[in-house]
């Protein structure tokens, strides 16, 4: 590609976007695949640091070896994923969680262990067979160290914006460097998407997922599946400092009222995130004046032991310091929020997490609910904790080698032309051009209007969700008038781009799906209806527009079928 | 119109106990810190984007980095 001096190609078997724990994975994976294709990993970020995985370590959730898949299998389709599942997946997924165990400790990432050394194995809940551990928080360290060694060469600092694509084939991607704005022309046979869902900006440790790869999959023309599923309320926090998890089951209103009994009062625990029952009960009891909400545990409530991972304990009392430095006065009753995660991870793929795009893979966040294999919910699945570190690693195992073997079979796509080259960086430069527009944070803060409000992505119905898409709408109007002053800017102005989009299909399918299931609640629809809804929702861009249609789930050749199969 | 607030009031680094090693800048999965290439030293290029996830107090070898959180903390509520 002749292009003028302002752009750096580069060329790859396999281009990695995405630094994080599944970035790093598919790295590792794919180099162990076949040692002589050329990988690189290029993130937004510093990879090895970015993402979500190093925030705040993380549960593994995984059948021991000595273990079958069945019952949790049945529990989790029954109960969780409602039947909405690709159960094959989660067959594979499962028989390959505790291989991920085993690899965790071969790159020597930390992992909870007994005083005698053993592996810490809780069982998970309610969950049948899955037991669950911990690793810490700086997991990702040797995995990096593990893919360079093994010659994964990266780049840092660099938003991936766009892939490209010619003859109907992912060709590659571009970019610019958010500290020079050095822009790039990445040359693949194959690349994986692995850089995350989104959530939107609403929480603090969740603000890098921002869809940037989703988006991008969308709009050169890659299938999307279960965008509804990206309303993810699970965690019930600290209101004044969007920490701590706090168990639902003790959670009272302004009067004291245990509002887990009066709003699941025919359920026993299910698990820990929050049920959708409650969290719109918890809505109910602010707009009717019995607010705020608060946490009554019984005494003697006791929360994870993490013992044994000496980064996670130091980065724990650090906070818990910080908290106690600059937090609210000593007595004050902290309220209790349920923030929204949001997790959009609709990418759709098959079982090596290959896309509808030839050459094009989808990992980890990117294409958690798109897999199918959790169903109904968002990722991490409804009732099962442990799943979002270990879905990205497994799921990177599968798309490593898959990637490595199609890269080392075929040639670089034909490139795209100079001309057309120029004319995405333009497009891609735009708002650092406006001497005046309106600045990223302004959309954002709208966007999170529609978007966090349980009115809107819990407690769904036609008539508030065609409300929140006229305000999308509106904000896709004003997406040509954002502002970048320096390239920081310039990528938060993409990171919106891709938002606004992840809202939109998130909200299309929602409006679709006119029933009931798993953590989509229609008010006006509110039955679970397998006569008609036994179906997944696609989405995929058609001549500009936004298409939907469904495909039904192949439930007749599945283990696991609903009791009464409604005909 | 709204606008997104920040997280952290402050963030204060000690530069004469810096050892100039780059790790916080590394650490931070937000950009909001940024490196001085002539001085060798970290700048809070974007405080605006800080979340206090502590990764760069956490790494600093020289605990010379102090981030001063905002509390109550500007979350977007979920119930309204």
């Amino acid at each position: 590609m002749a292009i003028d001096d302002l752009t750096e190609v580069v060329s790859t078997d396999v281009l990695i976007i995405g630094g994080g724990i599944g970035g790093l994975v598919t790295a590792v994976k794919a180099k162990e695949a076949n040692p002589d294709i050329d990988v690189l990993v290029v993130e937004k970020q510093t990879a090895g640091w970015a993402g979500k995985a190093t925030k705040i370590g993380g549960i593994l959730a995984f059948l021991g070896p000595d273990k079958k898949e069945d019952k949790f299998l049945d529990f989790q389709v029954r109960n969780s994923g409602f039947y909405l599942n690709d159960q094959d997946l989660l067959i594979k997924y499962l028989k390959s969680t505790f291989q991920a165990i085993e690899d965790f400790q071969n790159w020597g990432a930390k992992l909870a262990r007994t005083p005698d050394g053993k592996l810490v194995s809780i069982p998970t809940f309610y969950a049948p067979e899955l037991s669950s551990t911990f690793i810490d928080i700086d997991l990702m360290l040797p995995i990096r160290a593990r893919a360079r060694k093994l010659g994964t060469k990266f780049l840092d600092k660099i938003h991936v914006v766009e892939l490209l694509k010619s003859d109907n084939k992912i060709i590659g991607a571009v970019g610019f460097n958010i500290v020079t704005g050095q822009f790039y022309v990445f040359k693949a046979k194959a690349t994986v998407l692995a850089n995350g869902s989104c959530g939107y900006k609403v929480r603090r440790f969740w603000v890098a997922g921002t869809g940037d790869g989703i988006a991008a999959a969308y709009r050169a023309g890659a299938e999307m599946r279960n965008a509804e599923y990206g309303n993810l309320y699970g965690h019930t926090v600290w209101k004044d400092t969007d920490s701590g998890m706090v168990g639902y089951q003790y959670l009272v209103n302004a009067k004291g009222e245990n509002l887990a009994k009066k709003y699941l009062p025919n359920e026993g625990p299910t698990g820990v995130f929050l049920p959708v029952p409650l969290a719109i009960g918890l809505e109910k009891e602010i707009a009717e004046g019995r607010g705020p909400i608060y946490y009554a545990p019984p005494p003697g409530n006791q929360g994870y032991n993490k013992e044994g991972l000496p980064k996670i304990t130091a980065w724990t009392r650090r906070m818990a310091e910080k908290e106690m430095k600059y937090g609210l006065p000593p007595g004050t009753r902290r309220e209790i929020e349920v923030p929204l995660h949001g997790e959009t991870s609709c990418v759709k793929v098959d079982h090596e997490m290959r896309t509808s795009l030839e050459g094009l893979w989808a990992i980890g966040d990117t294409s958690y609910a798109g897999s199918a294999v959790a169903g109904a919910v968002c990722s991490p699945p409804g009732i099962v904790p442990g799943s979002g570190i270990m879905f990205a690693v497994i799921s990177a195992a599968w798309a490593g080698p898959s990637a490595a073997h199609y890269a080392a079979g075929t040639d670089f796509g034909k490139d795209l032309s100079a001309q057309g080259i120029k004319d995405i960086q333009e497009s891609i430069l735009q708002p650092l051009k406006r001497s005046k527009g309106i600045p990223p944070g302004d959309v954002i803060a709208a966007l999170q209007e529609v978007t966090a409000p349980i009115k809107f992505n819990l407690r769904r119905s036609r008539e508030r969700l065609n409300q929140a898409l006229a305000v999308i709408e509106n904000l896709k109007n004003q997406l040509p008038e954002l502002q970048a002053k320096d390239f920081h800017y310039l990528s938060k102005c993409h990171e919106v781009n891709s938002m606004v989009l992840c809202a939109e299909l998130t909200y299309r399918a929602a409006l679709m799906r006119e029933e009931s299931r798993g953590s989509h609640y229609r008010e006006d629809f509110p039955q679970r209806n397998d006569k008609d809804w036994l179906k997944w929702i696609i989405i995929k861009q058609q001549n500009g527009k936004m298409s939907l249609s469904t495909q039904s789930v192949p439930i007749e050749k599945y283990q696991i079928k609903p009791e009464v199969q409604q005909k | 119109m709204k606008t997104t607030q920040n997280w952290v009031k402050q963030i204060n680094i000690d530069l004469t106990r810096c050892k100039g090693c780059k790790t916080c800048v590394n650490a931070c999965f937000v950009d909001v810190l940024r490196w001085d290439e002539d001085q060798k030293k970290p700048v809070v290029a974007y405080p605006e984007d800080c979340v206090w996830c502590l990764a760069c107090e956490a790494a600093c070898p020289a605990e010379c980095i102090e981030v001063v959180p905002v509390i109550p903390a500007p979350l977007r509520s979920s119930y309204y």
